[in-house]
């Protein structure tokens, strides 16, 4: 069974579809990429994915449940969780408190055992420490831990904001544009990390990019949008030869 | 001490709520809500191109207030004058004096107290705006004198249109009158026949007198209604909202069709693009506060000159500051015709809440009114909502 | 778990100390003991607006609110219930706290619903309209010949110092808690980002409603205790005033800031009560006070931007122009009231500037630091031991 299944999903915002009948599927454990040109829809499907939106039609399943319309934090308790376009991190937290508040979602303690600051709750809050130290130990900022986390680089940054999505626990993660300003050796690094967390994880990871090069080295299967419309999917080699595809980066042959 | 139970009474109005008075109360409401419309033009400007409510706009009001109090002292009107009637320059100079007052003070607090946070996240603004709201009410409370009153002589339009609304019906009050006699002239046998006393009476002799007692009570009635209901509306209203229409047009026809309004159209809609337009976003904020700053003014002086009984004093500005801000909220803030069409209605409201008698709640209704339109349609009447980009 | 039954009794310990110290110093006088009690209310008014305010970021201006639905709480009780109330005051104070605490929360509950939708601005204006609407409402409510706007007298007084210093612990205990376990920092993310903590699984909707419940509630016991200790509940002991007030102390100590809104509320707190008794002053006194205030401020706003050199140079030139408007304004001052005209007008009533110092003092906050003293920090062991040591930022 497919992980994650969009059936002609669509969104109109007034006038305008922003998202038109699209489809694909999503098999556990893929490495799976959406691309497209700028202001394809991309991050709208995220949205969509989300529950940020709800479609105006089609459907979204989730290991075959429907999802669509379904509040954002229900969808990250079902087990998708996402990183931001524009950095979105909690800036006056430092690095760990910021992976620790996403790893609140599995917390079982009461509000009242918070309030009294009882045992249970004192042992649960050093766990979820443990357990985000281990995930900034997967993405190599286990050393800037207590630091304000508007301190950090631009590409440290996005490796944070990836640590903090993968401490709900997700089953399918999304990245949205997580090589953006990094320089080469950042996006080789990135690369790697991103292969090792779905290996130590068990991760299915979809991701949105531009930058071609990256998608195409680390995604098996690939869906690319333009205007909101789905012209391609397959794999890095099919992709790349695609005449439409070229046509929608590039523009016509004159 | 013995406690009965809550008395029902709490929420019903006071007196009686009688049909007649209804159309006094709603001209009297919707003549103010031209005032209530003047203020809100300020609000919704100044939210319009800052997104920021401006909360010592009520306050500079209140000056406005102040600024025809002394300029009608400096004409002569001080409190026990012997001065004679008024004359209309005397008007368009107190006019003019809380337009520029007001005018003033707006561009000087825009200036020092809102431009350097213009930065900050908006909460910063918002509690220095309170805290402007606040010194002014307080700091007047030292400097200024309170529980003034503009001399009424000063208004040479005093006076007022009375127009008989009829609606009186025409009852024939000879039959009435006839039943009464007859009920009358029962009781009194009764009284004599059975030698009763009139203080003590038994069962029948109740009911007779209750019939009696009814019948006089329809011919009062029928007597009230054949008069009709007469509207008295003060020249001075009628001229207050004469003005207030010609302010307004000339606000419209400055912001539709001259540069500078375009220029405030365009900041509203967004700041930076507009200052990488070209545009002089400073001057126009300074402008825009300028504008809602003289609007509060005339509405400050006219409210002072012509509606009598208006005290004045530093927490003037209050009652009508919200009731203004509610109305540009209920017309959706940022939108000039919805601060127009929200102070009308605002207005009536109150005209309606004052004839069903719940006076004591008039201020709260404001409130009400402001969490009903926030909760079922924020964007207000003619207003839009907006969606946050992810 | 190590030391964690010996550090936790004895902070329960150290706090009751503290209240019964507190208690025995101000017995005897009357006035110590009223400002100590107000102290304390003050104290929790001002850490459970913190609460909603500072931590959750959900501007709410009608606290006042919610200390007059528990002082209305007991009032009412009281007067239903004399008997039970006369028979062991203490214990029946202690009922009517919690009792407060619960209607209060309930005010909270319904405060919070619509302000799940409201952003900034407009949840203040609404929760200032509800604030207004509960004073409004209270103010015509009428039992028999009781209450209305005379308000409800409370014939059970209660003068336990040292439970109301008990129960401002506890606020603050109740707040570090929170903060100290990971869903006290989903309220902090509620603040910063709603979208990013949606999409990290917070329940939002649920975490704002908290933060207003567990805020009203507390100014609700406050409300209790106040009753029975002044005898006495109106509403215009709940004006707006009061609300902004307590809106003044947490941003002067620093939205977000425990430690700051206790330091704010324990300095603020006697600045309404002790300025009743001010004397009548010259109002060219008072006006020069103003007109360099403002100035003062202008120049310490044009340092603060313009200047570039060393800290402690800075502080040099901050002292020097703060200690400089005071002679000038002294000097001001005694001139206006030199010329004849001035002195002919009447002495202001010191009163009168109760609340100009809090707008005053709001004004210059959101000018020259609007972060507040302690802007988002909190007071800890660890700031002994980290004086003087510089912290290193790795960049990669």
């Amino acid at each position: 069974m497919s992980l994650l299944q969009l059936k002609e999903a669509t969104i109109r915002f007034g006038g305008l579809t922003a998202v038109n009948a699209v489809s694909f599927e999503i098999q556990p454990g893929q490495l799976f990429g959406l691309i497209g040109p700028n202001g394809a829809g991309k991050t709208t499907c995220f949205n969509l994915i989300t529950g940020v939106y709800k479609p105006t039609s089609g459907d979204i399943l989730f290991e075959g449940q429907p999802i669509a319309g379904t509040p954002p934090n229900k969808i990250a308790s079902r087990g998708i969780c996402r990183t931001f376009q524009n950095i979105r991190l909690f800036k006056s937290m430092s690095v760990l408190e910021n992976v620790v508040t996403a790893g609140f979602l599995r917390h079982k303690t009461s509000l009242l055992s918070s309030l009294l600051y009882t045992p249970a709750v004192i042992k649960e809050t050093k766990e979820l420490e443990a357990e985000a130290m281990q995930l900034l130990k997967a993405v190599r900022l286990d050393h800037v831990a207590h630091v304000c986390s508007a301190d950090l680089s631009y590409g440290m940054q996005r490796r944070l904001e990836i640590a903090r999505a993968m401490a709900t626990q997700p089953k399918l993660l999304l990245l949205d544009e997580p090589a953006a300003g990094m320089n080469p050796q950042e996006k080789q690094d990135l690369n790697g990390m991103v292969r090792n967390i779905r290996e130590q994880f068990g991760l299915t990871v979809l991701l949105i990019e531009h930058d071609m090069r990256f998608v195409m080295s680390l995604c098996e299967q690939i869906v690319v949008l333009d205007h909101g419309q789905e012209i391609a999917q397959g794999g890095p080699d099919e992709i790349r030869n695609d005449p439409k595809v070229i046509a929608a980066y590039l523009g016509e042959p004159a | 001490m013995p406690i009965h139970s809550i008395p029902a009474d709490i929420f019903l109005p006071i007196g009686g709520v009688e049909l007649s008075t209804l159309p006094q109360q709603l001209v009297d409401g919707l003549l103010l809500g031209f005032i209530y419309a003047l203020i809100a033009l300020g609000y919704t400007m100044v939210y319009g191109v800052l997104k920021l409510i401006n909360f010592a706009h009520g306050e500079v009001f209140m000056i406005g207030a102040y600024c025809a109090l002394f300029t009608s002292w400096a004409l002569g009107y001080i409190p026990n004058n012997t001065l004679g009637a008024g004359q209309w320059w005397m008007l368009i100079v107190m006019l003019v004096a809380s337009m520029v007052g007001c005018g003033l003070l707006g561009m000087t607090i825009e200036r020092f107290a809102y431009r350097p946070l213009r930065n900050q996240p908006r909460i910063a603004s918002l509690i220095t705006a309170i805290g402007l709201s606040l010194l002014l009410q307080y700091g007047g409370q030292i400097f200024l004198p309170l529980n003034q009153n503009i001399d009424s002589k000063i208004n040479p339009a005093a006076g007022a249109f009375t127009i008989a609304l009829g609606g009186g019906k025409s009852v024939d009050t000879a039959t009435l009158k006839h039943t009464l006699e007859e009920k009358q002239a029962a009781f009194e046998e009764y009284l004599k026949r059975t030698k009763a006393d009139p203080f003590n009476l038994d069962a029948d002799g109740k009911k007779i007198r209750s019939e009696a007692q009814a019948a006089e009570r329809d011919l009062k009635n029928a007597a009230d209604t054949g008069k009709g209901t007469t509207l008295v509306i003060p020249y001075g209203k009628v001229i207050a909202m004469i003005a207030t229409i010609f302010l307004m047009m000339g606000l419209t026809y400055l912001v539709m069709y001259t540069k500078r309004g375009r220029a405030m159209r365009a900041v509203s809609h967004d700041f930076d693009a507009a200052s990488l337009m070209g545009i002089n976003v400073n001057s126009i904020v300074t402008f825009t506060f300028l504008l809602g700053s003289v609007m509060a003014g005339a509405g400050a002086m006219m409210v002072a000159t012509f509606y009598a009984g208006a005290k004045i004093d530093t927490f003037f500005g209050m009652v009508f500051g919200v009731k203004a801000f509610v109305a540009a909220v209920l017309g959706g803030i940022g939108n000039i015709p919805g601060a127009v069409l929200g102070g009308l209605l605002m207005g009536l409201t109150e005209g309606l809440v004052s004839w069903l008698g719940f006076t004591a709640y008039k201020d709260a209704v404001a409130f009400v009114v402001l969490i009903v339109v926030l909760l079922l349609r924020p964007g207000g009447l003619l207003g839009s909502a907006k969606v946050e980009k992810v | 778990m190590k030391g964690f039954w010996p550090v936790r009794l004895g902070s329960i310990g150290l706090a009751i100390a503290a209240a019964f110290l507190i208690d025995q110093l101000s017995k005897g006088n009357d006035f110590t003991q009223r400002l100590v009690v107000l102290a304390a209310l003050y104290v929790t008014l001002a850490v459970s607006l913190n609460l909603i305010n500072g931590i959750t970021g959900q501007f709410s201006m009608g606290h006042a609110a919610f200390y007059m639905v528990g002082a209305y709480t007991a009032a009412i009780s009281t007067l239903f219930h004399p008997e039970l109330a006369a028979k062991n005051p203490l214990l029946w104070l202690f009922g009517m706290i919690i009792f407060g605490m619960v209607t209060a929360g309930i005010a909270g509950l319904l405060v919070g619903v619509p302000s799940l939708r409201l952003r900034g601005d407009y949840l203040a204006i609404v929760t200032l309209g509800f604030g207004e609407i509960v004073r409004i409402v209270a103010n015509n409510v009428k039992f028999d010949t009781k209450g209305g706007s005379y308000g409800f007298s409370v014939d059970v007084h209660v003068t336990a110092v040292w439970l109301a210093w008990l129960f401002a612990f506890s606020a603050i205990a109740i707040c570090r808690n929170l903060l100290s376990t990971a869903r006290g920092l989903t309220f902090l993310a509620v603040r910063e980002d709603e979208t990013a903590s949606l999409a990290m699984g917070v329940n939002v909707t649920q975490t704002k409603v908290t933060a207003f419940v567990i805020g009203a509630a507390l100014a609700g016991g406050a409300g209790a205790i106040l009753a029975h200790f002044e005898g006495f509940a109106s509403s215009n002991m709940f004006t707006m005033d009061v609300s902004f007030i307590i809106v003044t102390m947490v941003v002067l100590g620093g939205t977000g800031s425990i430690t700051g809104a206790v330091v704010a509320a324990v300095l603020l707190f006697f600045v309404p009560e002790k300025m009743r008794d001010l004397p009548d002053m010259p109002i060219g006194g008072i006006t020069a006070f103003f007109i360099l205030t403002g100035l003062a401020v202008a120049a310490l706003r044009y340092v603060s931007q313009h200047y570039h050199g060393a800290a402690s140079r800075k502080a040099m030139i901050y002292s020097g122009v703060v200690i400089g408007s005071v002679i000038v304004a002294a000097i001001l001052g005694a001139a206006l009231n030199a010329i004849p005209a001035v002195k002919l007008v009447p002495l202001v009533e010191g009163a009168k500037l109760r609340l100009v110092v809090f707008a005053v003092t709001l004004i210059v906050l959101m000018l020259l630091r609007p972060q507040g003293i302690f802007g988002k920090s909190e007071f800890s062991w660890d700031w002994f031991r980290r004086l003087g040591k510089k912290q290193e930022v790795a960049t990669s």
